[in-house]
């Protein structure tokens, strides 16, 4: 298949995927979760570059896909139907390895008129969920997982990659309007599994970095009440730190990369139990910055 | 006849001495073949000043660097914990990469340092181990099995970590198995290590730091990408040969210590994959293969160590040549008598592990 097969590159912003496979179900499904992204199979750089093979198709308990990276299989293999899922999540670790150029916070990202909100959050926090209702909200979509902040200039790049919800939060988001959502995958370890379409403005916008203005720290937490409560900046830091891929690792880059970045932001944790309330006090504590 | 390393191989171990010219897809498919055998970060240290670098290819060189760096921070700190324990009446060496570190080598730069080597005289082990434990460092639980496997058939105790820690430790006495057809009295290691300035270390001599890292290249386990220690061995040598008398000496602690074999190995295909400056009349003094054990180990470790195709799984004459490798490893690691019940053993262990794994239901989402 190596003659065969050409790479196809996906261009998300602040990286370059190119992946193949003769897997058709997963071209499929990529044309649905990147339906903005022009195709290009052009011969430049990636960040990324993996195969998506299936396994052998005797195999008794269902018919695996692998991702082969460098001559090697990193993860274990998925159902082959979940070619998809496995695509982005091993796609995106092999980059948190690789993009050490940048700080990279585990984070959602939006932007209102180039200026940036940064939600890092742990898993499970319902950062996800948030990103893209924001987004609805009319919000320009940089990232769901990534926050890649250049340490020399403060800024963020968006990396515009289909949001993976998971659970309730599929009807939570899937129910509003103007969600387009790819496709199902029942009965992960995660639960299902769907991924949220941004938009193709934002899609497009992929390679105009955004400032950062406001940095929330999202905990969703069902009935609870919104609370709202701003953060010094060194406790800021400190939360940007555990939030981050590589800060560790960066040592004085990131240290650095960090402070400045609570410098120039003001930083909020939120509770909240009610997503539209939740929208609703970021737009106006966002517009109440000077 | 030399072994042949592909076209993009041989670019690849160019590239780690002289600066190369490239144009994205070039560089694309290079640093995928560094990353294949985790030389990628020493690829940026050799490209660094290179003129004309794409910005992309900047940033992978940069994150590479950075990361080889940590790992260096990290390496440095845990040795930094060590020394407190280390001031003891008999030698603690350490070797291999933190040696490396430590003596300031050139070759160090960007070289991935996965966990840390200390070699102690057999005697003063059991002490070394229970200092280590009393001061918080953890082995894994093992069975009785492996815990004998390694007391009497290996030349290290079971792999140490300190809790939290990302980097392993392992506690030598030997540096080749000492029930495998290599095995010597270290005893003449002692004699000539020396105390690292500024630290509670030692090192090996110089001629047996080299005569290590060949022994380690060529006689651990299924030799998969191991191009990376060919890597260690050629830039010792480099930097080593300037120093008057140097080959003598190599050639004397071989014969001496009965490491011809590793070293006609290791300078060989320092040679042959990165062009090495090792003197012919050297290579020539050392008791060669066979011609035609020559001519398979040739064809056989090249596909072991090199990366071969980067878009899928290893071919075939790939994982033939590995398995060889690793048989020829046992082989020559313990006498029949003692690796059979063991090989049988550790099969049906992994059958059974296999059998328990098969009852989990595959998961589309977990790491």
């Amino acid at each position: 298949m190596n003659e065969v097969t050409p790479y196809r590159v996906l261009d998300v912003g602040a990286a370059k995927l190119a992946l193949r496979s003769p897997i058709a179900r997963l071209h499929a499904d990529l044309d649905r979760v990147y339906p903005h992204l022009p195709e290009t199979t052009h011969g430049g750089f990636a960040d990324v570059r993996v195969s998506l093979l299936p396994g052998s198709p005797l195999r008794l308990r269902g018919r695996q896909v692998s991702l082969w990276s460098e001559g090697e299989r990193p993860f274990e293999p998925y159902p082959i139907h979940s070619a998809l899922p496995l695509f982005e999540w091993g796609s995106n670790y092999l980059l948190s390895q690789r993009l050490n150029a940048y700080l990279l916070l585990h984070a959602g990202v939006v932007a209102r008129d180039d200026l940036a909100l940064i939600l890092p959050a742990a898993p499970g926090s319902g950062k996800t969920t948030l990103t893209c209702a924001l987004h609805l909200a009319g919000w320009r979509f940089l990232s769901d997982e990534f926050a890649v902040i250049d340490p020399d200039t403060g800024e963020v790049l968006p990396m515009v990659r289909p949001a993976p919800l998971k659970n309730r939060s599929i009807a939570v988001i899937g129910e509003r309007d103007a969600a387009v959502l790819g496709p199902l995958y029942p009965g992960t370890r995660k639960g299902d599994v769907a991924h949220f379409v941004p938009d193709r403005d934002s899609t497009l916008a992929r390679h105009r970095r955004a400032r950062p203005r406001a940095v929330m720290f999202p905990h969703f937490e069902a009935g609870a009440r919104l609370h709202c409560e701003p953060l010094d900046s060194a406790a800021a830091v400190m939360r940007l730190g555990l939030n981050s891929f590589n800060y560790r690792a960066l040592g004085a880059v990131g240290f650095r990369a960090a402070v400045e970045l609570a410098r120039r932001t003001k930083a909020w944790e939120l509770r909240y139990g009610d997503l539209d309330e939740a929208i609703a006090c970021i737009e106006t504590l966002f517009a109440s910055l000077p | 006849m030399s072994p042949r390393a592909s076209a993009e191989t041989a670019l690849l171990l160019r590239a780690l001495h002289a600066p190369v010219e490239l144009d994205e897809p070039g560089w694309d498919g290079l640093l995928r073949r560094a990353r294949a055998c985790g030389l990628h970060a020493r690829l940026a240290a050799a490209q660094a000043a290179t003129p004309g670098l794409p910005d992309v290819v900047r940033r992978h060189f940069l994150s590479a660097t950075r990361i080889a760096a940590y790992r260096r921070k990290l390496m440095e700190a845990e040795l930094f914990q060590l020394a407190a324990l280390c001031d003891t009446g008999f030698p603690v060496v350490v070797l291999k990469g933190a040696a490396y570190a430590l003596q300031r080598r050139r070759m160090a730069t960007g070289r991935f340092v996965s966990d840390v080597d200390l070699l102690v005289p057999a005697a003063h082990l059991r002490t070394m181990e229970q200092a280590l434990l009393a001061a918080g460092w953890r082995s894994e639980a093992l069975s009785p099995y492996d815990e004998r496997y390694y007391r009497d058939w290996s030349h290290e105790t079971p792999p140490l970590r300190f809790p939290g820690h990302s980097l392993e430790l392992d506690l030598h006495h030997a540096i080749t198995p000492v029930t495998g057809s290599l095995a010597f009295d270290p005893a003449p290691l002692f004699a000539r290590c020396e105390p690292l300035a500024g630290t509670p270390f030692h090192a090996l001599a110089a001629e047996d730091q080299v005569l290590h890292a060949c022994v380690h290249c060529f006689h651990d386990g299924d030799l998969a990408l191991r191009v990376r220690e060919v890597v260690d061995i050629d830039g010792l040598l480099r930097e080593l040969a300037v120093r008057a008398g140097f080959w003598d000496n190599l050639l004397a602690r071989a014969a001496e210590l009965g490491l011809q074999r590793p070293l006609w190995y290791g300078l060989h295909f320092a040679r042959a994959w990165l062009d090495c400056p090792v003197p012919a009349a050297v290579l020539a003094t050392l008791p060669a293969p066979a011609a035609p054990v020559r001519r398979i180990m040739d064809a056989l470790v090249a596909r072991a160590m090199l990366p071969g195709d980067l878009d899928g799984p290893p071919s075939p004459g790939v994982r033939l040549a590995r398995t060889a490798m690793l048989v020829r490893y046992h082989r020559l690691r313990m006498p029949a008598h003692l690796l059979l019940p063991h090989l049988v053993r550790k099969t049906l262990l992994r059958l059974r592990a296999s059998i328990a794994a098969k009852k989990e239901a595959p998961d589309a989402s977990a790491p």
